[in-house]
């Protein structure tokens, strides 16, 4: 026989299903520390998990200023420009020295309680009854303005002034019977450049390197998507396997997933490690690859099933496991390892979806010994005869 | 054996220089060689794989269409129409016609028995748009409601359009490849490459709603006679002002008119003359002043390729605007040979028109396009029928009839039917993402060497196998990447990462064979056989891997956009390609070992 590089040695046998309780109440003592983190964090730390600008709805903005600024006079030079509560935190790029990162509520110039005041002073100025309907989209650069008679653009400039709020155009809009005025106002670039360069001077502000502005409304859409999108691949898959093996695999694959899905999101509650769109890329990814584990091992289960009749169905598992124990591991370590790589070396985003990779492989490997071979186990015992079925093997 | 073994190393020797020709251009690019390559090769060759925003710069928008308020303007335009007609058409003597919700009509009459003028016959002219939801004929209240067909026609209308106009906008910028996706009632525009300082200009010109204005002429004003002598004496304060006279002969009357109007080459000449004008020498707020751009004349009253700026002084109240257009259409003019521009009007912008052009007779009508003069012809008497030609200025013929076509995509879209409204945006400076991909190339190379070096000692010449699967798994995805189109593949920074875990991925597949191939041998297998069973019986189960990853990958790409869509196309180039190089190009490594060779022992 070959002499193998091994680092498992070929004839090992661990037992992996008689210690089912002991993994069971690990897997339930993470999940609910995830669940329980979410509150804590809410009460605690300001919100569930530290949501990205693009989750929660916002502007992260990267400045970089023309020499080194305190991160106490921006926050004052903000406020002063009406962007209250601004965080900052400083942002380390070698080619950008002096930079920060600064995220705030305010997605347009005119916030929702700017728009309530001009609405106040434009029905002030042109009479209750005159201004029919007004309109401003939350996170929007313009507003429409309808009224009952026509009203000039000046008018309607002059207003504005007196609100002390920048616009760009006026127009009107639609027929010219529907009286109707659309506003465009100024970028919010501009007024944080202002803001800024008005507290540390003329020119403190070198350039804005990026900006990300997501409307409140969009930033609940696309967390929300972002669950029924996790929860549709995770759907998708199990009818796969439904297909592809018979019913009995589907429950263990799902529960398994939803235990990796939950486990990444509680390891980003604990870290408060940002919590963006890749993250949730990341979630999907350790899905689709927390299955790869999970088939190895459900494929020798049937393979293993009409190889070996005469055993109990638990045993089969256990053996199955261990057979199939070296690949999951090797197969795991490498992707672990390039994700450590880029976790270790990478930025930004990239770190966070390296962390989640880190976490979720090594949960994804833990799933499918501990949480969908059980599964199996007790399904196979509850719906079939304990010694397993007898459809053709092909697996590896 | 032997023959299909020759014929796949041709196959797969074909698809990889095919491979690595597509990828040449990028990587000529990347490494700044792009002056070596040969001009036949460039000539032909010249897809690159395109950088997403994140990564050069640029800007991202995320518009949605707010098609509710197309629907309530709808509803609101039906609700006085219905006013109207029910007063004059049907002599109801009081009634209240309300709005309420996006779809709603209210009619309240004062006198409950005239509801029954509001009977099917009236409902007829209606029938395409409105219905009758409820009747109280005690109270005298009617609920008309939108035809819902109709709502969603509209919906889908207004949404296409937007998506229509968006793209006339976007073309106009010369930004290289621009991309604007739909998804539900959102408009992702995405414009990699655009300079910081054109963000805030284009922003504005993409969410502009395209207005068309008629708007009357007020030539002879004494205002402007006024204006043109305060030009005169401060010609030195602003470089290059000027004043100039217009005149014509109205045509029914024989009436001389004459106007005078400021000229500059460049428009921010006169624009910065009028905003620094101060007290009585304001532009009145009925009034406006607006721009034309138009060639100059030589001595002959030819047209020459020197234009500059001039003003109208414009009543601010337009009389028109593309709402009430129905229909255009361009064509060249027989005699003139310019093109032109036709336009129908509705009913109701029909009668509008005609009334306009017979009061206005011999005065010039402003046409304006997004605040732009684009002409501004003579109206030489009522113009009925509810039809209009716009003749196009001066230009070059191509540039005109380039002009009559984008006129022509603006005035059939109209007006945007619903506003944009903006959602999200993303905003990149071009230098911002350099230092990020330097670190994930380092990362990327400290990964695949771990990798390289661990299947070399645990599988050894296997290893070697393996590692040549999947640096051909990196070019195929690379390639595949190059040869999409950018509006489908580009390279984003988490579509590096995806790279970085194909590296990761790329080898899982060859351990899961490997492995069975190890315990074929452990049975006592021959090396041939081995090989044989490992692949055979490991195929599925790769397979069936392969399946759950790339539908997780194609969930992930119907749920992103941007940098995530381009981490999701990634992914799933990679998956597939993964599944080709680490099954069947590193079988015909092994075949080559165990079939040729006759190798009895293998090293693995």
């Amino acid at each position: 026989m070959a002499k193998f590089f091994e680092l498992i040695k070929a004839d090992h046998n661990f037992e992996f299903v008689g210690r089912q309780r002991l993994f069971f109440g690990l897997s339930a003592f993470l999940i609910i520390a995830t669940v329980a983190m979410l509150p804590i964090n809410h009460y605690w730390r300001g919100a569930a998990l530290n949501f990205s600008t693009e989750l929660r709805g916002g502007t992260e903005m990267t400045v970089e200023f023309s020499k080194p600024a305190e991160s106490g006079a921006i926050r004052d030079g903000m406020s002063a420009g009406g962007f209250h509560d601004t965080e900052v935190v400083p942002f380390k790029d070698d080619a950008h020295p002096n930079s920060y990162i600064l995220r705030f509520g305010a997605v347009s110039a005119v916030n929702s309680d700017g728009a309530t005041k001009l609405e106040q002073a434009l029905r002030e100025k042109v009479g209750a009854e005159v201004l029919r309907k007004f309109e401003f989209s939350e996170g929007g650069d313009k507003f429409y303005a309808r009224f009952s008679k026509p009203i000039t653009v000046d008018d309607m400039g002059g207003v504005l002034k007196a609100q002390g709020i920048s616009y760009s155009t006026i127009n009107t809009f639609g027929r010219i019977e529907d009286n109707q005025l659309e506003v465009v106002l100024v970028g919010l670039n501009l007024e944080v450049t202002k803001a800024l360069n008005t507290k540390l001077g003329e020119g403190a502000v070198k350039a804005i390197l990026s900006s990300d502005s997501v409307g409140a409304k969009a930033g609940k859409e696309l967390r929300d998507n972002g669950i029924t999108t996790v929860l549709a691949a995770i759907l998708f898959i199990m009818l796969y396997i439904l297909v592809r093996f018979d019913f009995r695999y589907g429950p263990g694959t799902v529960l398994a997933l939803l235990h990796d899905a939950f486990i990444v999101v509680g390891a980003f509650a604990i870290t408060y490690k940002e919590f963006s769109l890749t993250t949730v890329a990341a979630i999907l990814t350790v899905i689709g690859y927390s299955m790869n584990d999970t088939i190895v091992v459900f494929d020798r289960i049937r393979e293993n099933v009409t190889k070996y009749r005469d055993k109990r169905f638990d045993r089969i598992v256990n053996a199955s496991i261990n057979e199939t124990l070296s690949r999951t591991i090797l197969t795991a370590a490498t992707v672990f390892f390039v994700t450590l790589a880029m976790n270790i070396w990478g930025t930004g985003t990239i770190r966070e979806f390296a962390f989640a990779m880190n976490v979720g492989v090594i949960v994804g490997t833990y799933s499918s010994i501990f949480i969908a071979a059980p599964i199996l186990i007790w399904l196979n015992e509850r719906f079939f005869k304990p010694q397993g079925n007898t459809k053709p093997s092909r697996a590896s | 054996m032997e023959r299909s073994w020759t014929y796949r190393v041709v196959i797969y020797l074909m698809l990889t220089v095919l491979a690595a020709i597509g990828l040449t251009p990028s990587l000529a690019g990347w490494f700044g060689q792009e002056d070596s390559l040969p001009p036949w090769f460039k000539k032909h060759v010249t897809r690159k794989i395109l950088l997403g925003l994140d990564l050069q710069g640029g800007l991202h928008i995320v518009y949605k269409v707010d098609v509710d308020k197309a629907v309530s303007n709808k509803a609101d335009r039906l609700a006085s129409e219905v006013e109207e007609r029910l007063k004059k058409d049907r002599k109801v003597s009081s009634v209240t016609v309300g709005r309420s919700g996006n779809d709603e009509i209210t009619v309240q009459f004062r006198e409950p028995a005239e509801a029954k003028k509001l009977d099917l016959n009236m409902m007829k002219t209606f029938r395409r748009d409105l219905f009758e939801d409820s009747r109280d004929a005690d109270k005298g209240f009617v609920v008309l409601k939108v035809d819902s067909d109709q709502i969603d026609e509209m919906r889908e209308y207004a949404v296409r359009q937007g998506v229509e106009t968006i793209r006339n906008r976007v073309d106009k910028l010369a930004v290289a490849e621009p991309t604007i996706i739909r998804k539900g009632s959102d408009i992702i525009v995405e414009l990699p490459g655009l300079k910081p300082e054109d963000f805030e200009r284009v922003k504005k010109l993409i969410g502009q709603t395209a207005q068309l204005e008629f708007r009357i002429v007020d030539d002879g004003n004494e205002y402007m006679k006024k204006l043109s002598g305060v030009a005169l004496t401060k010609k030195d304060a602003y470089p290059g002002l000027d004043v100039a006279h217009d005149g014509w002969t109205q045509k029914d009357t024989q009436a001389q008119h004459s106007d005078v109007y400021l000229k500059a080459k460049d428009r921010k000449v006169i624009e910065k003359f009028v905003a620094e004008l101060e007290g009585e020498n304001k532009v009145p707020p009925d009034h406006e002043i607006a721009f034309e751009e138009v060639a100059d004349r030589d001595d002959f009253g030819a047209e020459t390729q020197d234009k500059f700026w001039r003003t109208y002084y414009l009543h601010r109240r337009a009389e028109l605007t593309g709402e009430y257009i129905s229909d255009s259409d361009w064509n060249v003019d027989q005699q003139s040979f310019k093109p032109e521009v036709s336009l129908t009007f509705d009913r109701k912008g029909a009668d509008l028109f005609e009334k306009v052009s017979g009061d206005n007779v011999g005065r010039k009508m402003a046409i304006i396009l997004d605040q732009k003069i684009t002409s501004a012809p003579v109206l030489e008497g009522k113009i009925g029928g509810g039809r209009a030609r716009i003749t196009l200025g001066g230009g070059s013929p191509e540039g005109m009839k380039q002009e009559a076509i984008d006129l022509v995509a603006v005035l059939r879209t109209g007006a945007l039917p619903a506003p944009l409204t903006w959602k999200s945006e993303n905003q990149v400076g071009p230098t911002l993402g350099r230092d990020a991909v330097d670190k994930a190339k380092f990362s990327m190379a400290v990964g695949s060497l771990a990798v390289i070096l661990f299947m070399l000692l645990y599988y050894r010449l296997s290893g070697l196998i393996a590692n040549i699967a999947m640096v051909l798994n990196i070019l195929f995805l690379l390639a595949i990447l190059a040869y999409l189109p950018g509006s489908a593949a580009t390279l984003t920074l988490p579509g590096i990462a995806g790279v970085v875990l194909t590296v990761g991925m790329a080898v899982d597949a060859n351990i899961i064979i490997y492995e069975r191939i190890r315990e074929e041998l452990r049975a006592g297998k021959s090396a041939r056989g081995a090989v044989e069973a490992g692949f055979g019986r490991a195929f599925w189960t790769v397979f069936d891997a392969h399946v759950t990853n790339l539908v997780a990958g194609i969930v992930l790409f119907s749920y992103g956009t941007g940098p995530i869509r381009g981490f999701a196309v990634t992914l799933i180039a990679g998956i597939i390609c993964n599944l080709f190089t680490s099954v069947w190009v590193s079988r015909v490594m092994f075949d080559y070992m165990v079939g040729r060779k006759k190798a009895a022992t293998l090293s693995i």
